[in-house]
């Protein structure tokens, strides 16, 4: 039941990513005029309506589990797919950019599929992680990486937008885009928020570490490192354009970097070093 | 039958010098009109006067022929404006129903302007057919063919992008603005130099939404002279180009022989302004403007042959969409031309049967005077004469709507003889 639930969930993320892309890849042009709303419609629509499978799947899987699911890959890549996809609704709530869509929801589709391929999968969640704090400090991690991953949506919206500007090509009208100006600031404005999710969620998951399990503090273990790499990346790019105004391009690269980072973070310190982080 | 008809004139057909002649001032657009509404000969009239054409829509119904219904639109013009009818056959286009009703609704999607798609047209005509409409020369054709015009103007503007793009280099220039800044509020444009095109661009950009005007130029009175236009800063030119420090928008259009603005002293001025986004139009020639400043990260650079391959690009575009325009109108055209068709048979078909039915009515109500029959016969006998209206009905009833569906041309005049034939008083002012 519960994973054929799953499927279905897994199949509304796929139409979500495909119709998202196609809404992206047609464009304004001339002959798309009547249909590409429609797409777009329905890309939004399957993104809702995925969304609220998820929910409902990770629901299942914690009543199921017994315990906030955050073990194995298969949970860990369903909240991940969750969070992107719950900033993505946030954002087009608040600025009504539809498009950023067909740059993030193919993320969360991905996650979904990996999380898919080892749904069979289940560990046991060792007694002393079953608090809140667990709760607590990855929600507040994976909105973090939501929010960055927005943030790379919009640095890729910007690098697109502003090679037709310069390059003068004929496209250049199609209002799908937002302009250059508000890209980059939407951009800026995810990384703040995503600098501070990571912030609050570092500083959670320290004091759970310190104060409440009395585990010793281990600053060599991979995925610490690498958090604070990435957030150094994150608050670098903050001051750097406060200070020496650098946004536009430069904001859109480090945007990228930043998401390689992030990606480096979650996935490749899991593969191939040891952290007390390691999913099962 | 109806005849609906049109005689005009636009820039496709006739020169300017014509067309002034035939446009018609409100007074006389008032008059004309009155002179319509008290007429004989046509039912229903709305006119249509821009700087582009002059149209009269009219329905007829006294009249046998086309050419006949033409010749009243001819000689009403001939004897409005004076003109010979030599010049009005020359210059002016008439159409004929279906014709009429095509025409109409491309001049209204704005197929038949000088520029396709430009957004005027169907504003100009919504104002000519209230005019008409409250001189009230208009009936129930001419509202229904007008309102779905605007409709199909609508539906046009919305599933086709002909008016998408601008066709002018200031409109590109407002447009590529819009794609580089959040927004334009609070923005400043740099006006170099002067020029009308520099000065019509600064113009769009702050009806758009720029809120400060800076003019440079190297006498200092010719920029206080722009400058008033726009409530704007005036500078004499300086090679330092600080002024730039605070401008968002630059529109260069000098006649110096060398760049004014070149890459090093630009990277300065960008720095200084914190790499604020800088958009700059160089709309000289010999260029004002080097090249190289587009490799600086936040300037975006356009000349004259931007602009333009802009311009045409979009030019392409409206062309394109424009045969898919077409294809609604001829769609639209055919459904509004059939559904009229059938609007116009209604009533007649409905006289015919009002007439079968009081005929049987009145010889049942005599018959049963005469005789004395019982309840039940009474019955018998009425269903009976009801029967007979039916079937005879029937057969021309069913030829009639099938000769209208199949667009026979000739239902006019099955229609003329059955009002001829069974003198039927068919009152064409039937509601909706």
């Amino acid at each position: 039941m519960i994973n054929f639930l799953f499927l279905v969930t897994l199949l509304i993320y796929l139409a979500a990513g495909i119709f998202q892309t196609l809404s992206l890849a047609i464009g304004n042009r001339s002959e798309a005029s009547v249909i590409r709303p429609a797409i777009e419609r329905l890309a939004f629509w399957c993104t809702i309506i995925g969304f609220a499978f998820l929910t409902v799947f990770i629901a299942l899987w914690w009543l199921q589990q017994g315990h906030f699911p955050m073990t194995h890959w298969t949970d860990s890549t369903a909240f991940f797919a969750w969070a992107i996809t719950l900033i993505y609704l946030v954002i087009v709530h608040l600025t009504h950019l539809r498009t950023l869509g067909s740059f993030v929801i193919p993320v969360a589709f991905i996650a979904i599929l990996i999380s898919y391929s080892f749904a069979t999968h289940t560990a046991a969640l060792p007694e002393p992680l079953q608090t809140y704090w667990l709760l607590a400090h990855t929600t507040l991690i994976f909105l973090a990486y939501a929010a960055f991953i927005a943030a790379f949506g919009f640095g890729l919206m910007y690098l697109i937008s502003e090679r037709k500007i310069r390059r003068k090509v004929d496209t250049l009208f199609d209002n799908l885009l937002p302009s250059l100006g508000i890209s980059d600031e939407l951009g800026y404005r995810c990384t703040i928020l995503g600098v501070i999710l990571l912030t609050m969620g570092v500083i959670v998951g320290s004091l759970w570490t310190q104060y409440i399990r009395d585990v010793p503090w281990r600053w060599l273990d991979a995925k610490v490192i690498s958090t604070l790499v990435t957030w150094f990346i994150y608050v670098a790019q903050i001051g750097i354009r406060q200070f020496w105004g650098w946004h536009g391009r430069r904001a859109a690269y480090a945007a990228i970097i930043g998401f390689v980072a992030v990606l480096c973070t979650y996935v490749g310190v899991d593969l191939f070093l040891d952290s007390m982080h390691t999913y099962r | 039958m109806n005849h609906i008809v049109s005689i005009g004139t636009s820039h496709h057909v006739a020169p300017i010098e014509f067309r002034e002649r035939l446009a018609f001032s409100e007074e006389q657009l008032i008059e004309s009109l009155q002179h319509f509404r008290e007429s004989d000969q046509v039912q229903e009239a709305a006119i249509l006067s821009t700087c582009n054409r002059v149209e009269v829509y009219a329905i007829l119904n006294s009249v046998r022929t086309t050419e006949a219904a033409a010749k009243v639109l001819v000689e009403f013009l001939s004897r409005c404006h004076r003109i010979d009818m030599e010049s009005l056959k020359k210059w002016t286009y008439l159409h004929h129903n279906v014709e009429t009703i095509r025409h109409l609704f491309r001049v209204t999607s704005s197929l038949d302007s000088m520029v396709v798609g430009e957004s005027q047209i169907l504003g100009q005509v919504k104002d000519a057919y209230d005019t008409s409409r409250s001189a009230g020369s208009t009936g129930t054709i001419l509202n229904r063919l007008f309102t779905k015009a605007f409709s199909v103007g609508k539906r046009i503007r919305s599933e086709t992008t002909i008016t998408t793009g601008a066709v002018s280099i200031s409109y590109a220039a407002v447009e590529l603005a819009k794609k580089i800044f959040n927004t334009l509020e609070g923005k400043t444009v740099a006006i170099i130099g002067a020029g009308e095109m520099s000065e019509l661009t600064a113009k769009h950009l702050v009806a758009n939404g720029v809120s400060n005007v800076i003019v440079a130029n190297r006498t200092y009175e010719r920029a206080v002279n722009v400058a008033q236009k726009f409530d704007g800063i005036p500078l004499a030119y300086d090679s330092d180009l600080n002024f730039l420090i605070d401008a968002d928008i630059v529109i260069s259009s000098t006649n110096a022989p060398d760049y004014l603005i070149k890459r090093q002293p630009l990277a300065k001025i960008m720095r200084k302004r914190k790499h604020r986004y800088m958009f700059l139009i160089d709309i000289a020639v010999p260029r004002d403007i080097e090249p190289d400043v587009s490799k600086l990260d936040q300037a975006f650079l356009y000349n004259i042959d931007d602009l333009e391959a802009v311009v045409a690009s979009n030019l392409q575009d409206r062309q394109q969409e424009a045969t898919r325009a077409e294809q609604i109108v001829s769609e639209e055209t055919k459904r509004f031309y059939d559904q009229l068709q059938i609007f116009q048979v209604n009533p007649t078909i409905k006289a015919l049967h009002q007439q079968f039915r009081e005929i049987a009515d009145t010889e049942l109500q005599a018959c049963f005077y005469k005789a004395t029959l019982s309840d039940q016969q009474e019955e018998a006998i009425a269903s009976m004469a009801q029967a007979i209206v039916k079937k005879l009905l029937h057969h021309p009833m069913r030829n009639l709507r099938c000769a209208v569906n199949d667009g026979d041309a000739d239902h006019g005049q099955y229609v003329q003889a059955l009002q001829e034939l069974f003198a039927l008083d068919v009152n064409d002012e039937n509601p909706e």
